[in-house]
């Protein structure tokens, strides 16, 4: 313990006495351990940002089942092909019992809303949809202000609607109280009955979430047979209540489909595992293009470490002699050249996650909120102890170089 | 007279340095026996080959022929680390460049031998004072050697050579830098040692020195001869 102590205490005597080169080997690891965290801290803000928006769209739990083009063997039933209609959803509600939440959704062609002279237009255009509570619970909507649909509103095919922050910035006044207004959609007086939360979550200037905030939400019966007048679905969406049973719905809603459609495949069912998978294999391609990334710059950190330490040890041939004249053994020597490159690996990658740190904190002030790296624990451990063995391992080569040194041949090196 | 224990045994010992087409034998069968308490003179003119033969003794360098032995058992079979054990533990060896770190200050220098003891003595602290005091450089224990004049340094040298209180001290013209006063006083701190037991082996062009030490070693063209003083 006393000798290593000594030898780091020697160390820290000897990164003194040679300042310049020092400070060069310890900026190698510093550039080698901030690459590295910075790297990471990138990979994990981004992949943070996209978790939270495959949340946002229902997370994993979600099962979609849409209206397709019949396969081609069922091409002569293609007319009669009824698509996915209020009565599907009906069904699904009373035989899939794992279903936790089902969702129809009929969106508006060509909406307009429009209040006192103004018209939304949103930035691409205004989303009205039919549906029912479950979109609130499915999708993650919250009421901000106001109330949810009543089954009043359902069953009385009310002129109620529910609108986004957009759209209420749109149609109203600042001061303007929403709750209990008239705005038209299409041509038709509704009541707004609540004003759903303002969404943010930005990748830049852009609000990623703002199709959450130009919606309007009416009764799903009310599209059917006031507005669209048909109650064919757009969209037709279940939610597991169990997720560990996700395939088992998914069959007894396809089963369940089938038999409402006589056995015409004219629909589909999906959930979002795809949109898992590939971002599981995006993250995979990912994580190993940053291992490639943080692993030339370790190497060209080691490489670095080496350099200096064999040019360190080119310059103190004469001292190794000298100490091995005095009793050193190739060990002591060898322990000797290990502990300093350990200390200086040591203090480079203390200086690299000061800067890393550093750079994160000036990189979340400025950059946009969404695009910033993270400051991930697990990037400092991970970055740190492979910086620090990187410069031992660039160490070792070295140290073995000292170690072989002949005492007599060293004493006469000039 | 029964006599004392063999310390050192050389064996028709030669060192050769190829140098390209040249040959230079700078050592030639020498063989001789040191004894335990034994203070030897090596004598010989420049170029002679008493450097060489004192890195031999100290296992700094290998032969290029002959045995050498120490206490009995063969250098040649013993792995470095042990030398560098023996080297720590039981020789003191003075350079005749001194080859003090120029980094360290003068007591780090003499206390370096003590840090590769297989066990640091836990007076390491004392034995370095003492060391300091014996060549008179208390007074420039923080100095670094850039800073001491070659008698000084010459000093520093012969005190980190003390300081692991080696039974063979190995001095290479340990007086060649000194005035007469010093290097008196450090030619009777040697019989001193010397009468305390240690083997003692230093190189000298001095006669006068040569004579204080009972037994002389003459070396000329890398032949080592027995003899009284020249
Ligand atoms: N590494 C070497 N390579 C080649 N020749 C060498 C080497 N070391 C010593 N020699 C030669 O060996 C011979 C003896 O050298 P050595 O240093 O032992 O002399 P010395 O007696 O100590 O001389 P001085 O009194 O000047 O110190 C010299 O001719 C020298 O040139
Ligand atoms: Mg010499």
């Amino acid at each position: 313990m006393r000798r290593l102590l000594s030898g780091v205490g020697n160390g820290f005597a000897e990164i003194w006495g040679h300042k310049l080169r020092s400070l060069l080997t310890i900026s190698c690891v510093m550039l080698g351990v901030a690459s590295m965290v910075l790297t990471t801290g990138f990979m994990e803000g981004f992949f943070k940002n996209w978790e939270d928006s495959l949340q946002d769209q229902g997370g994993i739990e979600k099962i979609f089942a849409s209206a397709q083009g019949v396969k081609e063997r069922q091409e002569p039933f293609a007319a009669v092909s009824p698509g996915l209609t209020l009565a599907d959803a009906r069904a699904l509600s009373e035989l899939v019992t794992q279903a936790g939440v089902i969702s129809p959704e009929i969106d508006a062609t060509l909406p307009r809303l429009a209040r006192a002279g103004k018209t939304f237009e949103g930035r691409r255009g205004a989303r009205v949809m039919g549906v029912t509570n479950a979109i609130l619970e499915i999708n993650r909507y919250e009421i901000g202000s106001g109330r949810a649909f009543s089954d009043l509103d359902m069953h009385d095919d009310s002129e109620v609607i529910i609108i986004g922050s957009k759209v209420r910035e749109a149609l109203f006044a600042s001061g303007e109280e929403p709750l209990g207004a008239f705005i038209d959609f299409n041509n038709r007086p509704f009541r707004v009955i609540g004003v759903l939360h303002n969404y943010e979550r930005f990748w830049g200037t852009y609000n990623t979430l703002d199709w959450k905030n130009e919606i309007a939400f009416v009764p799903v019966t009310t599209m059917a047979t006031k507005v669209q007048r048909s109650d064919r679905l757009s969209f037709l969406n279940l939610k597991a209540a169990n997720i560990s049973h996700l395939r088992e719905t998914v069959d007894a809603a396809t089963n369940v489909l089938a038999q409402q459609h006589r056995g015409i495949i004219d629909f589909n069912v999906r959930t979002n595992e795809e949109q898992l998978a590939s971002f599981a294999s995006t993250k995979a391609s990912f994580v190993i293009g940053g291992g490639a990334i943080a692993g030339v710059s370790l190497l060209v950190s080691g490489i670095g470490i080496m350099n200096l330490m064999l040019a360190s040890i080119n310059e103190r041939v004469r001292e190794i002699g000298i100490r091995k004249a005095v009793g050193a053994t190739p060990f002591n020597i060898f322990s000797q050249f290990v502990a300093e490159a350990v200390t200086l690996s040591l203090l480079g990658g203390a200086a690299g996650v000061a800067v890393a740190v550093a750079l994160i904190k000036v990189l979340a002030a400025t950059l946009p909120p969404g695009s910033t790296p993270l400051l991930s624990p697990s990037a400092f451990v991970v970055g740190f102890v492979f910086s620090v063995s990187a410069g031992v391992l660039a160490g070792i080569y070295p140290a073995i170089q000292a170690a072989k040194l002949d005492p007599i041949e060293a004493l006469r090196y000039e | 007279m029964s006599l004392a224990p063999e310390v050192l045994r050389l064996d028709r010992v030669g060192k050769r340095y190829p140098m390209g087409d040249v040959i230079v034998d700078a050592l030639v069968d020498a063989s001789f026996t040191l004894r335990e308490g034994e203070a030897v003179a090596i004598l010989g003119p420049s170029g002679s080959g008493k450097s060489t033969l004192m890195h031999l003794l100290g296992f700094l360098d290998s032969p290029s022929s002959g045995e050498i032995l120490f206490e009995g058992r063969p250098v040649a079979v013993l792995t470095e680390s042990q030398r560098a054990r023996i080297r720590a533990e039981k020789i003191g060896f003075v350079f005749q460049a001194f080859n003090l770190l120029p980094r360290l200050s003068v007591r780090a220098n003499v206390a370096l031998p003590l840090a590769y003891h297989g066990s640091p003595p836990a007076d390491a602290e004392d034995r370095v004072d003492r060391a300091l005091e014996l060549v008179g450089m208390s007074n420039r224990a923080h100095h670094k050697p850039g800073e001491l004049s070659g008698g000084q340094r010459q000093r520093v040298a012969i005190a980190r050579a003390l300081v692991n209180e080696p039974r063979i001290l190995l001095a290479d013209e340990p007086t060649g830098n000194l005035d007469t006063k010093t290097a008196a006083a450090i030619l009777d701190l040697f019989k001193e040692l010397n009468r305390l037991g240690r083997t003692i082996v230093i190189v000298t062009h001095s006669p006068e020195i040569a004579g204080h030490f009972r037994r002389q070693l003459h070396v000329r063209d890398g032949l080592v001869t027995e003899g009284g003083v020249a």
